[in-house]
C-alpha cells in the first residue's frame, strides 16, 4: 500500500477474533479492534488528527503552538503531527506517571508542563484551580495556541463516528455486535463507536470501563474523573464498571502471551472487563453473540508501570559476586579500620583508597589521593571479578562505613587478602577533624 | 433518611481512643473549664518525634527535627518537646520568646517567616539560626549585628522558584524566599558580610502535597550548596521545611464513597450533601463537573514520616537519579525538617457542648447548635472533613438510628457553620452531650480562634496517662516534670 503522508495510515485497523480457547466463553465471538496498529501507536491518532488536522496549516502560518492536556497517547500523536507541520507542541499534565511516555515526548521535542500539586495548607477560598488558570492563559489576548481540547472537542467523538464505528460494522458484515466494551478516557472513542453501533442496532449493549477509584490505569479515568469530561455522558453506557490495575495487567498478559496481541494495560483492562461482563451475561442467554473491545495501545511503553506492580514478571538470574549474597556474619566480620589508624596507613602510601560515594559528593570533598568508583559501578565491576591486583591493599570508604563494610566482606570472599573498610565512613573522618579536599 | 449514612470516621490512635472512652473525664473537664475545650497530649508529640527520627535512622541521616510552632500555641506541647532532642521553628517574636521560655536553647531554634526588627534583634541577640528570606533581610540583619555588636549570626538562606530541565514542574508562586536563579547575589552578600553572618546552609518550604515538586526543590538546593562550596563557603545543612501531611480518616473506602457522592450531589444526581448545596470548589456546568475539589486529601496513607521516607528515596534528576537521601549523606549534609501538622498528628482534640437539637419542620437533617464558634474548630477552615465523635452525657442511651445533622456555631451570624457539610452521626446527639473533634492539634485548634461577640476562646488542658489512668493539668501549668515523674491530678476511675 502506498501513501503520500503517514496520516493516511491512520484508521482502518484490523478486527481480530480472540481464540475461544483463550477466553473460554462458548457462545461468544469476541473481537479485538486493534487500535494499537495506528501509525503513532494508539487509538488517539484518530482523534488527534481529526481535531488538529484541519487547523494545522493555519496554525503553521501563525507560528502557533499546539497545546493539549494529556500525559499519554494524545500528546504523543499531537507531538508527531505538530512536528510534521514545523510546529511545537506543549503538553500540560497533572503528573507524568509513565516515565517511558514522558521520555518519548521529550524525544519528540514536546514541551511538558506539570501542574502544581494540591496545597498542603489549604486555602478553601482559593477557587482558581490550576486548570482554570491554564484555560485563562490560553484565551489571553494575543496568545497563539492551537488548543485541541480533547475532553470537550466534538471532533474527538467524530473521529470514531466516521472511522472506528463504521469500520467495526463493515468488518462484521454490516451488523453491529451484541456487545461493545470500551475504557473511558476522554470518552471520545466509546461515545462515537456506541452511537454508530446503536444506529445499526439499538439493542447493542455498551459497557464503559473506569479505573477503580484509588487506582491508576494509564488512559482510563475513575468514575469521578469521568464526570469532568465534557464528552462523557453516562447515558451512553448500559453499565459502567470498575477495573483495577492488577486486573488490567492480568488481561494484558493474556493478550500478550496467548493471543499475539502486544496490548498495553488499557487494552488489557478492556479485555478483562469484557470477559468478566460476558461471563456474567452468559447464563442469561444461550444464543450465539458477538462482542467487540478496543485495544488502545501497545505494551512497550509500560515496562516500568508493570514492573512496579508485578516485579515477579521480571525475575532476573542471580549474578556472581553480588553484595546481596553476603550473610550478616560475613559483613560483621569484614575488616575495618578506625580513622586514626587509617590516616597512618594511608601515610605509608600502601593502600588504594576507593571512595564509593557519587561523583558529585566526591567532587565536593574527599580524602586526598583517593579514587572514586560509585557503588553502583563498583558492584558491576565485581560481577566480573576482582578489579585490583591482590598485592595492592585497598581501603574502602562510604558515608557511614556500612556499604564499605559490605564490599570489604565481598572482596574478602573473592580472595583479596588486604582490604579494609573505613569505620564510620567519611562522616567519622570529618568529625575526627581529618582533612577533606576539593581538587 | 433514605441513602446509607456517609460517615467520615476519624483515625484514632490508642490515646485518643482511650480519652474518648472516658466520657466522665471529658464532661467533668468541660463542665469546669467551659465549652469549647481543647485537650493536648504532650507524650504523643514525643512519640511522633521518634517516628520521624526512625526515618532519619533508616537513611543514616543526622540533623534537626524542628517543630513548626505556628501549628499550635500550646505551652505544654512545646515544653514536652524541649525535653527531647527536637528543635523548634518560630515565626514571630512571641513564638521565639515562648520557645526560649520553654527551655529550648538557641542552637535548637530557627527563626523563619516575615520578621520585624524586634524579632530579628532577639533572634540575633540569642544566637538562634535565622532563615533569611532574601538580600534585603540579610542586609538588615548585618546592620543590626554590627550596630549592636551582636555575635556572628548563623543563617540559612530560603530559596524558591526551583526549575527543572526536561519537564517543567509548575509550582505555586510563593511570597517567600529568593528565586534560585537570583541566589548568586545572595551568596555574594553572605560573603561580603562574612564577619557578621555564618552560612549554615539553604532552606525551602513549598506549600504542596506533591513529592515531585519537593524533590525538585531539594535537588536544586543541593546544586546551590555545591555552588557555596565552590565559593569557599562551608555549608553543612539543608532545611526542607514541612508539609508532610496527616492521614485523618480511619477508612479510605469512606473517603472514596463520600467524594463520589459529593460529585453526584454537585451534578444534581443525588440530594445535596451540604448546607445550601455548597460544592467545596466543584461546580456543575451543563452536566460536566468543573473546578477542583478544595478539600484536604483526608485519607492519605503516605503521610508524615512515611512521606518523608518517600521524598528521601526519590531520585535526584540532576544527580544521575541517585536517591536524595544518599546524596545528602554522601555530601555530609545535615537534614533539617520542620513538620507542624504531621508532628501534631493524634496530639489533641476539641470538645464542644451540644446546646440545641432541632428537627426542621420540612424534615431533612437535624439542626444542631454547639457551644463553640466555627473558628474554634479549624477543621473546615483547613478543608479537613472528618466526623466528630458523640460523647453522651450520663449513661449511654441504647444505640439508635443514624442521623444526618448540620452543625452550627454559637455566633449570631448566618455563616457560623462548624462545617458546611451534612454530617452523619451513628446516634442522635442530645443537648448536654459533647461532640469531640479529634486530631485538631495541628492548625485546627487555636490558629483561627477569635473572641468574636465577646465569646470565650477555648481553655486548653494537657493530658497524659500515668499507671493506666488519665491525668491532666491546665496547659500553662504543664512542665515535663509534671508528666514524666511528678505530680498531677488523678481523676481516679477515668482511664
Amino acid at each position: 500500500m502506498r501513501y503520500d503522508s503517514i496520516t493516511e495510515a491512520i484508521g482502518n485497523t484490523p478486527l481480530v477474533r480472540i481464540d475461544p480457547a483463550v477466553h473460554g466463553l462458548a457462545h461468544i465471538d469476541l473481537y479485538a479492534k486493534l487500535e494499537l496498529l495506528n501509525p503513532f501507536g494508539s487509538v488517539k491518532d484518530r482523534a488527534a488528527w481529526n481535531m488538529a488536522g484541519p487547523r494545522l496549516a493555519e496554525a503553521a502560518a501563525h507560528g502557533s503552538q499546539v497545546v493539549e492536556l494529556s500525559s499519554g497517547n494524545t500528546a504523543k500523536a499531537l507531538a508527531v503531527l505538530a512536528g510534521m507541520y514545523g510546529l511545537t507542541f506543549k503538553s500540560v499534565t497533572n503528573r507524568m506517571r509513565v516515565p517511558e511516555i514522558k521520555d518519548l515526548l521529550l524525544l519528540l521535542g514536546a514541551e511538558i508542563e506539570e501542574l502544581p500539586g494540591q496545597s498542603e495548607c489549604l486555602d478553601p477560598t482559593a477557587t482558581d484551580d490550576p486548570l482554570t488558570l491554564f484555560h485563562r492563559t490560553l484565551s489571553e489576548p494575543g496568545s497563539a495556541y492551537l488548543h485541541t481540547d480533547q475532553y470537550f472537542n466534538p471532533r474527538n467523538t467524530e473521529a470514531h463516528l466516521a472511522g472506528t464505528g463504521p469500520e467495526i460494522v463493515k468488518d462484521l458484515d454490516g451488523r453491529a455486535p451484541d456487545w461493545f466494551i470500551a475504557c473511558v478516557g476522554t470518552a471520545g472513542s466509546s461515545t462515537g463507536v456506541a452511537r454508530v453501533l446503536r444506529e445499526h442496532d439499538p439493542a447493542v449493549r455498551v459497557v464503559g470501563l473506569v479505573a477503580a477509584k484509588s487506582d491508576f490505569i494509564p488512559g482510563i479515568r475513575t468514575i469521578d474523573e469521568a464526570h469532568q469530561v465534557g464528552l462523557f455522558d453516562p447515558g451512553t453506557y448500559d453499565s459502567i464498571e470498575a477495573v483495577d490495575s492488577d486486573e488490567a495487567i492480568e488481561g494484558m498478559l493474556t493478550l500478550n502471551r496467548r493471543c499475539g496481541i502486544l496490548a498495553g494495560p488499557t487494552g488489557g483492562a478492556a479485555y478483562f472487563g469484557a470477559v468478566r461482563r460476558l461471563k456474567a451475561a452468559r447464563a442469561a442467554s444461550s444464543a450465539r453473540q458477538s462482542a467487540v473491545f478496543i485495544v488502545c495501545d501497545r505494551v512497550e511503553s509500560y515496562m516500568s508501570y508493570v514492573r512496579r506492580r508485578r516485579p515477579d514478571l521480571f525475575g532476573r538470574p542471580r549474578r556472581a559476586n553480588s553484595p546481596a549474597d553476603l550473610t550478616d556474619a560475613e559483613v560483621q566480620a569484614a575488616p575495618a579500620i578506625g580513622v586514626e589508624d587509617a590516616r597512618t596507613w594511608i601515610g605509608t602510601g600502601a593502600p588504594l583508597v576507593v571512595d564509593l560515594r557519587s561523583p558529585y559528593a566526591f567532587a565536593a570533598l574527599h580524602i586526598d589521593g583517593s579514587v572514586n568508583i560509585v557503588d553502583e559501578l563498583f558492584e558491576e565491576l565485581l560481577h566480573g571479578g576482582l578489579p585490583f591486583s591482590r598485592t595492592r591493599p585497598v581501603l574502602l570508604a562510604c558515608p557511614v562505613g556500612e556499604k564499605s563494610a559490605r564490599y570489604a566482606a565481598l572482596l574478602n570472599r573473592m580472595g583479596h587478602p588486604d582490604v579494609r573498610s573505613l569505620a564510620g565512613g567519611i562522616i567519622a573522618w570529618r568529625d575526627a577533624g581529618a582533612p577533606l579536599v576539593r581538587d | 433518611m433514605g441513602a446509607p449514612p456517609l460517615y467520615l470516621a476519624p483515625r484514632l490512635g490508642e490515646w485518643l481512643r482511650s480519652l474518648l472512652a472516658a466520657p466522665e473525664l471529658l464532661h467533668t473537664l468541660t463542665d469546669a473549664l467551659g465549652s469549647p475545650l481543647n485537650m493536648v497530649m504532650p507524650d504523643q508529640l514525643a512519640a511522633n518525634l521518634e517516628q520521624f527520627r526512625s526515618v532519619y535512622g533508616t537513611h543514616r541521616l543526622s540533623g534537626q527535627v524542628l517543630f513548626a510552632h505556628k501549628a499550635n500555641r500550646s505551652s505544654a506541647l512545646l515544653r514536652r518537646l524541649a525535653a527531647t532532642d527536637a528543635g523548634v521553628d518560630v515565626a514571630s517574636l512571641g513564638e521565639l520568646q515562648h520557645a526560649l521560655g520553654a527551655g529550648f536553647t538557641p542552637d535548637r531554634i530557627t527563626a523563619t517567616g516575615p520578621k520585624n526588627p524586634d524579632f530579628l534583634w532577639l533572634a540575633a541577640r540569642t544566637s538562634v539560626t535565622v532563615v533569611v528570606d532574601g538580600p534585603a533581610e540579610l542586609e538588615q540583619l548585618a546592620v543590626l549585628v554590627r550596630k549592636f555588636t551582636l555575635p556572628r549570626t548563623r543563617v540559612l538562606l530560603r530559596l524558591a522558584g526551583f526549575e527543572t530541565s526536561g519537564v517543567r514542574v509548575l509550582s505555586r508562586r510563593s511570597r517567600f524566599g529568593t528565586p534560585v536563579n537570583e541566589s548568586e547575589q545572595l551568596l555574594e552578600a553572605v560573603q561580603r558580610h562574612s564577619d557578621v553572618v555564618e552560612l549554615v546552609g539553604v532552606a525551602y518550604h513549598l506549600d504542596t502535597t506533591s513529592v515531585t515538586e519537593k524533590a525538585t526543590a531539594l535537588d536544586g538546593c543541593l546544586r546551590v550548596l555545591e555552588e557555596c562550596r565552590g565559593r569557599g563557603l562551608r555549608p553543612s545543612a539543608v532545611d526542607i521545611g514541612g508539609g508532610f501531611g496527616v492521614d485523618y480518616l480511619a477508612d479510605g473506602a469512606q473517603w472514596e464513597r463520600y467524594t463520589t457522592a459529593l460529585t453526584a450531589a454537585v451534578l444534581g444526581t443525588r440530594p445535596p450533601l451540604t448546607w445550601g448545596g455548597h460544592g467545596y470548589g466543584l461546580r456543575n456546568e451543563s452536566g460536566t463537573l468543573r473546578g477542583s475539589l478544595g478539600l484536604y486529601p483526608a485519607h492519605r496513607p503516605v503521610a508524615g514520616p512515611r512521606y518523608l521516607d518517600e521524598l528521601l528515596a526519590h531520585p535526584a534528576a540532576s544527580f544521575d537519579g541517585r536517591p536524595l537521601a544518599a546524596l545528602l549523606l554522601e555530601h555530609l549534609y545535615d537534614l533539617y525538617i520542620e513538620p507542624g501538622r504531621a508532628l501534631l498528628d493524634q496530639c489533641g482534640l476539641t470538645l464542644a457542648r451540644v446546646l440545641e437539637v432541632r428537627a426542621p419542620r420540612n424534615g431533612g437533617a437535624l439542626l444542631v447548635r454547639l457551644a463553640a464558634k466555627a473558628d474554634d474548630v479549624g477543621l473546615e477552615e483547613h478543608g479537613v472533613l472528618m466526623d466528630p465523635v458523640v460523647v453522651p452525657r450520663g449513661r449511654a442511651r441504647p444505640a439508635a438510628e443514624p442521623v444526618a445533622v448540620h452543625l452550627f456555631g454559637s455566633l449570631c451570624l448566618e455563616t457560623d457553620l462548624i462545617t458546611r457539610r451534612t454530617v452523619f452521626l451513628p446516634r442522635r446527639p442530645e443537648p448536654g452531650d459533647l461532640l469531640a473533634f479529634a486530631n485538631t492539634a495541628g492548625y485546627c485548634m487555636d490558629f483561627h480562634a477569635t473572641r468574636a461577640q465577646q465569646q470565650p476562646a477555648a481553655a486548653k488542658v494537657a493530658a497524659w496517662q500515668q499507671a493506666g489512668s488519665w491525668r491532666w493539668c491546665l496547659d500553662d501549668q504543664y512542665w515535663p516534670v509534671t508528666s514524666m515523674g511528678g505530680v498531677g491530678y488523678d481523676m481516679g476511675g477515668a482511664q
